[in-house]
């Protein structure tokens, strides 16, 4: 039984909580006014709050062809962990030869930072041609090592008696992966999907190497031409701010409760 | 057969935002008329005949004047074939101008009706 002070927990929670939140309130809170966003002395609540600046952002800029690039590299990146992620993890729980030297390879990998494999990125992209395309922007997004083992966990996480009676019934591996492991591993495809998503919707370096021309940009590279335009801190660049956010935040929303459960799954035996 | 995966809200919250979208654009493509209606007034309220008033579009960090237009017997003008989603109107007559009215609009080429009219200072 828990002791103490709930209601002193709860209050440092809520304190915790609106320090972490005030700035994306300052953000909102900017972007649906015409305020500046370093006005002293600053105000708490929104003075003649309005959306137009979000109208302004939609019209003033590509944003709908922005938004549409960000969505097909956030769709190809979901779809290349949930699936080969799903066949690494799988391949890893099982026994072969050199396991555990592929496991210490992929686990020194995570340690070598994106930024420098970026020039052997983009020449293998360039040899394969899909420089300046979606696939091309989605390519280095499609496998993530750290998505590998949140499936490697939750897959061990099966009893063995179920993966040996689906191969006794005669499933073969692919089906012993669609229908018998994924079924029972949705939190683990939830973080998949919540992970790939960020990544591959925030990602900024990647796209700004690889695309040549603007209608192949996606929302980050977006939300830096704009600001090069606008060059000042007022509602527009906050509205644009707040719906290159919205969907990163929509997608967490409906999947943080697998989310949560993927993460922690395999933190504790029994 | 359950159709119990209709309720996911995986389904709901994609189908929702869809179905607005789809409303959305079907309000927009019925009222984007580019239609810009008004009136020009003196200081005492009276209309004013034969105003000319022009209409600016908002660029990014510029207003550009694209249409001019004079007004008739009760004050009144309008602009057709506005393709913009921020315009600014400004009245002139003799000399005599009026304050820049700004005008926000939800989508381009929305159609508008002031209530407020542009006041001629000096007159």
């Amino acid at each position: 039984m828990r002791r103490g002070f709930p209601w002193a927990r709860h209050a440092v929670l809520v304190l915790v909580s609106a320090v972490m939140l005030l700035p994306f309130y300052w953000v909102l809170k900017t972007a649906i006014t015409d305020e500046n966003i370093y006005a002293y002395p600053p105000r708490l609540t929104p003075l003649d709050p309005h959306l137009f600046n979000f109208v302004d952002v939609w019209y003033l800029i590509p944003f709908p062809r922005y938004l549409l690039n960000s969505v097909i590299v956030s769709a190809l990146a979901v779809a290349g962990n949930v699936v080969l992620n799903a066949l690494a993890g799988y391949a890893l729980t099982r026994h072969f030869p050199a396991k555990r030297l592929v496991l210490l390879l992929l686990l020194s990998c995570m340690l070598i930072p994106f930024q420098a494999t970026i020039i052997p990125a983009y020449l293998i992209s360039a040899r394969l041609g899909v420089l300046n395309t979606h696939l091309g922007l989605a390519l280095p997004l499609l496998s993530t090592i750290v998505c590998i083992f949140i499936y490697k966990a939750s897959f061990e996480a099966v009893p063995k008696s179920l993966i040996d009676a689906a191969r006794i019934d005669g499933l073969s591996e692919w089906r012993i992966i669609a229908t018998v492991l994924l079924p029972l591993s949705k939190p683990a495809i939830a973080t998949n999907v919540i992970l790939a998503f960020i990544w591959s919707w925030n990602s900024f370096m990647w796209p700004l190497i690889i695309t040549r021309d603007a209608e192949m940009q996606t929302l980050p590279l977006g939300l830096a031409r704009f600001l090069s335009y606008l060059e000042d801190t007022t509602g527009a660049l906050y509205a644009f701010v707040v719906m290159v956010l919205l969907p990163g935040i929509l997608v967490f929303l409906m999947a943080q409760k697998e989310f949560i459960r993927g993460l922690t799954s395999g933190a504790t035996k029994g | 057969m359950s159709a119990s995966w209709l309720r996911s809200r995986w389904v709901v919250v994609p189908g929702a935002i869809l179905a607005s979208t789809l409303a959305w654009n079907v309000y927009v493509a019925a009222h984007a008329t580019g239609v810009i209606e008004g009136r020009v007034v003196d200081r005492s309220g009276r209309p004013v005949e034969g105003a000319i008033v022009t209409l600016f579009n908002r660029s990014f960090i510029t207003n550009d004047p694209r249409q001019r237009t004079m007004t008739g017997p009760e004050g009144r003008f309008r602009f057709d074939g506005n393709d913009s989603h921020a315009v600014q109107l400004e009245a002139e007559v003799a000399g005599h101008r009026s304050e820049r009215m700004t005008v926000r609009l939800w989508f381009r080429a929305q159609e508008r009706r002031l209530e407020t009219p542009l006041v001629l200072a000096g007159r």
